[in-house]
């Protein structure tokens, strides 16, 4: 069975010759030494501020911002959406940029209350294994934090009726 | 080639071309990663909710994922720099595949397919080294309340599954085997599908139809799975 491909022309003026060829490859390795830079500036910074006590809000940041730096090279120079025609860029970017911008919204505005969660769980420390007196604390700390949560469902429920 | 304005043109009303310059196949290949890229959004986001919700529970990633195959010294998160960089690499051979393709390079083509094959099978076994050393645990364990025969017993528990978690809170294990295997697979069957691709190329499939734009498109899927992984890794290894 033949195989008859649409739109050929489009690949077919994508195709260049060795001269072209040689200053696209120069750029693809520019941007792989610039992901790697990254790559490793994040993973350096990731373990070192394990160790040191960060500004948890700042690392977010930063690590999201570089990646979505990542991100950027990999759709506009590997996938070579920088190639195509304005309107083909906007339609891969428009809606699924709206999407995660209304993700974020929720995520952090609507959903997100970090305060009253912190107050609720405690640090975990059955990493490392307790000693008898630890563990006896534990567990009454443990029978301790429900009480304070039903005396507030309680109150609402009494004032709903 | 047509330059000017498409809807001017007569002949275009009876089909044959395409407003965004760009074919079907590649038009369609973008649109599914879009879908993609939006169902590993979802589940890194319900991520993001677990994980600040349990925010004193969450083991922190360095300190669990600090091992190395065959070196006893600790190394936090040396490990999934590694895989980091082989499918960064692995996603730079197959861009210059594809750019072998725009040149009817066949032999160039041939060569960094084979490098990208290689990769995605090096990151398929190195994710599998992960899980592998994520199940099996740390040799001193830790104490958890595990429920063995309908019975709520507190005991030490070594490694992570979807029981319970020597590291903390088991929904850690549960996100972290579930986003990291639907990576994987997306991986593995990337990789199936370089295979494919690659025999075609060798048979000369390509060469007769005057252009590589299947390896193109094989790339573009290619590209999106390593872009996932730079989010996953973001998510789960740093923040």
């Amino acid at each position: 069975m033949e195989f008859h491909d649409d739109f050929p022309q489009y690949e077919f003026r994508d195709q260049h010759g060795e001269a072209e060829g040689k200053i696209q490859r120069k750029r693809l390795w520019r941007v792989f030494w610039y992901m790697l830079g990254i790559t490793i500036f994040e993973l350096a910074l990731g373990s070192y501020a394990a160790s040191k006590g960060f500004n948890k809000t700042a690392l977010i940041c930063i690590f999201i911002s570089l990646t979505i730096v990542k991100a950027y090279f990999i759709v506009y120079s590997f996938m070579h959406l920088g190639h195509e025609v304005k309107s083909m860029k906007w339609i891969i970017i428009g809606p699924y940029t709206t999407f995660i911008l209304y993700l974020v919204f929720m995520a952090t505005v609507t959903e997100g209350n970090y305060s009253a969660i912190h107050k609720v769980s405690p640090p975990d420390k059955s990493y490392a294994k307790p000693t008898e007196a630890e563990t006896k604390k534990a567990e009454a700390e443990e029978n301790e934090e429900p009480a304070p949560s039903t005396t507030t469902k309680s109150a609402e429920g009494a004032k709903h009726e | 080639m047509s330059d000017h304005a498409s809807t001017d043109y007569p002949a275009n009303w009876g089909g044959g071309v395409s407003p965004l310059k760009v074919s079907y196949g590649k038009l369609f290949m973008w649109f599914f990663l879009i879908s993609d890229a939006l169902t590993f959004s979802a589940f890194l986001s319900a991520y993001g909710f677990m994980r600040h919700k349990f925010a004193g529970y969450w083991p922190e990633p360095s300190k669990v994922f600090h091992h190395f195959p065959f070196v006893t010294k600790e190394l936090p998160l040396a490990y999934v720099g590694l895989m980091t960089f082989i499918l960064i690499m692995s996603s730079v051979t197959m861009v210059l595949a594809v750019e072998a393709g725009h040149r009817k390079d066949k032999k160039s083509v041939m060569i960094w397919m084979l490098l990208t094959i290689v990769g995605g099978f090096a990151f398929v076994g190195s994710q599998a080294w992960e899980w592998f050393h994520f199940i099996t645990g740390t040799e001193q364990g830790a104490w958890k309340d595990v429920i063995i025969d309908g019975k709520l017993v507190h005991k030490i528990v070594h490694g992570a599954n979807l029981t319970f978690n020597e590291y903390g809170n088991s929904l850690f294990g549960a996100f972290f085997f579930f986003i990291t295997g639907f990576h994987g697979f997306h991986v593995f069957s990337g990789v199936l599908i370089n295979i494919t691709i690659f025999i075609m190329v060798a048979r000369g499939v390509m060469e007769k139809r005057g252009h590589y734009e299947m390896v193109e498109k094989v790339g573009l899927y290619w590209h999106f799975v390593d872009l996932v992984w730079v989010f996953v890794f973001t998510f789960f290894y740093l923040l």
